[in-house]
């Protein structure tokens, strides 16, 4: 087990730069998510960790030890690929003990690792299979049981779960988060779904072109997004956002929407006429006998919540309720917003003002 | 039924071009080899002779020389054509200045036909006028004479060989190595192989069916190989490169032994297919997770 530390890395291909000078502190035992879109650089961040991609600037340690010029082998990282990257002419026992052979280990020993790392996966049935042999989700099994047989100082993830079906996916992310809990190995993983990173992660390191947005606690992410970016990135469905400019009238200010809707704000330290980014998660509203008049555009019950799609004149606000609402499209309802779960941006930085 | 005829029409043409082109004369030349025929001696008719002609050929020295020395032909062409196709075409998958322009001219021997590179070979080995045995005696002193030297002449028909069929296998190898997957290499480094484990315990098993396939071709080609060896060498000095196909070709034209021939051939065809079938039965059926 070990600490990661990144500092300033940066990865160029020729004239390129795809990432731009990033940090990120891992400590020990941390289970660390890279989150962002495709073409964010997440993927080739963590690849740079395992060594497979050259760093071209700053400083990488994994265990207090430079290993920016380290190859791979020499890094006791383990990692487990989207693709899996199984041996295809191998069993799924020598898929597992493969690391353990090459340091030159007793066969009684790696016999003894593998069948520990299968009974933790429930993979000992399979032993003696050839991948192909296997579902998606068993494959997946075996890369992971690939990964702990080698008690490695980091646990590298590379997206594992997108060839997964969503149900097996939910499966497969409780067991990785009990196996973190069980082995508590440092681990980094890569994923573009911001579910996954929510629900997984100790901390969250958004990325996107090449820099990092923010890096927090998933809920620190999710009640304090730095910029309008995190915002929207975090949480299902997605923050309304609105763009408009801040009132003040005696004292008090509110939020007029360019299109003219208004809605209530904190006290935020602008002058009149200040022009934000209003953001607000669907889930935060509720509906009252009065506040914003917004019009149903489509309802979309999924039994546990409803989702509204609604129109405050120009501006489009969804909500998400808790509850059943004898609502259909068309109908116009009220909204009520409180002020205290609102996100104001700044519209020019596009960075979070309170 | 209707899709069934359908299918039946489609295969004529291969089925009759298969039938009157490799099966028919396959029928015949097993009816001639049970005889005794020399259409231009004294008796122009065929003789049946039973299993005389099989019976002959298990004690003519002739035969089981030329047998011995084209088993050493094709075992030092294959394994010199596998290696050496191997390093190419990793070299192939790397980017240098003129990758392209290399890769067209190293595939120029392929499209060459057999009696050409035969004659060319022929050209450049002749000693007094042949560029090999001149550079050969220039710089090393070395009186290269495949009329007369057995060795050498052994050894140039597997240069020969090699030279002109080693682009085969390189690129039937580098299209094995374009299509392997990334991943398992890159998972290889991570657990800690260095490059001689990779390529022993990831690179080799994962080409193996194209290694086989390869071989397998090869073989039965170096097997039955003729006219470069006839142009090169005639087969000699003596017999020392009358491998089994020139063999065969000396026992039929010149000396009109047509039953004899025949029962060689049909021997040959015999043993490469059982050398075949070793070859599949050693190499290939074992590994086969398949039948697990």
């Amino acid at each position: 087990m070990a600490e990661v530390t990144i500092r300033d890395i940066v990865k160029r291909y020729g004239e390129v730069e795809i990432i731009h000078g990033v940090n990120v502190d891992i400590r020990d035992g941390e289970f660390v998510v890279l989150v962002g879109p495709s073409g964010c650089g997440k993927s080739t961040l963590l690849r740079m960790i395992a060594g497979l991609e050259e760093i071209s600037g700053g400083e990488m340690r994994i265990g207090g030890r430079i290993v920016n010029t380290v190859p791979p082998k020499d890094r006791d990282i383990a990692m487990v690929f989207q693709s899996y990257a199984l041996y295809p002419h191998k069993t799924v026992a020598e898929n597992m003990g493969f690391s353990l052979k090459i340091k030159g280990a007793s066969k009684a020993e790696i016999d003894a690792k593998v069948r520990q790392a299968a009974s933790v996966l429930d993979l000992e049935k399979l032993l003696d299979r050839y991948p192909r042999q296997l579902s998606g989700g068993q494959r997946q099994r075996v890369a992971m049981g690939r990964a702990i047989v080698r008690d490695p100082q980091v646990f590298l993830f590379d997206e594992p779960l997108s060839n997964l079906d969503a149900k097996l996916r939910v499966a497969m992310r409780v067991e990785i988060k009990e196996l973190h809990q069980r082995l508590k190995t440092t681990t980094i993983y890569v994923t573009h779904d911001q579910i996954e990173a929510m629900t997984m992660a100790d901390k969250i390191v958004v990325m996107k072109d090449g820099y990092v947005e923010q890096i927090g606690a998933p809920l620190e992410l999710y009640d304090k997004p730095n910029n309008v970016f995190v915002a929207g990135f975090i949480g299902s469905p997605s923050m309304n956002f609105i763009q408009g400019r801040i009132r003040s009238e005696g004292g008090a200010q509110r939020f007029v929407s360019d299109h003219g809707t208004v809605l209530p704000v904190r006290p935020l330290p602008v002058e009149d006429g200040h022009p934000v980014i209003y953001g607000v998660r669907p889930e935060h509203i509720a509906l009252g006998a009065e506040g914003v008049t917004v019009r149903v555009a489509v309802v979309e019950p999924t039994g546990a919540e409803t989702q509204l799609f609604s129109r405050a004149g120009e501006d489009v606000i969804d909500a998400l309720l808790r509850d059943r609402v004898d609502v259909r499209a068309g109908d116009t309802v009220h909204f009520v917003i409180d002020p205290g779960r609102v996100h104001i941006f700044d519209a020019q930085t596009k960075r979070r003002l309170t | 039924m209707g899709s069934n005829r359908t299918g039946w029409l489609l295969l004529t043409p291969t089925l009759v071009i298969l039938g009157v082109f490799g099966i028919l004369p396959f029928i015949y030349v097993l009816w001639v080899a049970f005889h005794q025929w020399n259409a231009f001696g004294a008796n122009p008719y065929m003789i049946y002779n039973g299993a005389d002609n099989f019976r002959r050929l298990v004690f003519d020295t002739e035969f089981l020389e030329s047998i011995w020395f084209t088993f050493q032909f094709g075992f030092f062409a294959v394994v010199s054509e596998i290696v050496l196709g191997y390093f190419l075409a990793q070299f192939l998958m790397r980017d240098f200045p003129g990758k392209a322009v290399f890769r067209t001219l190293h595939t120029l021997p392929l499209i060459v036909a057999p009696i050409v590179v035969g004659s060319v070979w022929r050209l450049m080995m002749t000693p007094s006028i042949g560029i090999i045995p001149y550079f050969l005696d220039a710089w090393f002193g070395y009186q290269l004479n495949i009329g007369s030297n057995a060795g050498a002449a052994f050894v140039v028909t597997v240069i020969m060989d090699i030279w002109h069929w080693t682009p085969l296998v390189t690129l039937t190898l580098l299209a094995a190595i374009v299509a392997l997957p990334k991943d398992p290499f890159e998972q290889a480094q991570i657990d800690g192989a260095n490059r001689w484990q990779i390529f022993w315990h990831i690179t080799l098993p994962m080409i193996r069916p194209a290694i086989l396939a390869t071989v397998f071709i090869r073989l039965m080609d170096a097997l039955r190989t003729v006219d470069e060896i006839w142009m090169l060498t005639g087969g000699g000095p003596g017999s020392a490169t009358r491998y089994i196909g020139l063999h065969i070709w000396k026992v039929v034209f010149p000396k009109t032994d047509y039953g004899y021939g025949s029962a060689i051939s049909v021997i040959v065809l015999y043993l490469t297919l059982v050398l075949c079938w070793l070859l599949y039965v050693g190499l290939v059926a074992p590994r086969n997770g398949r039948r697990t």
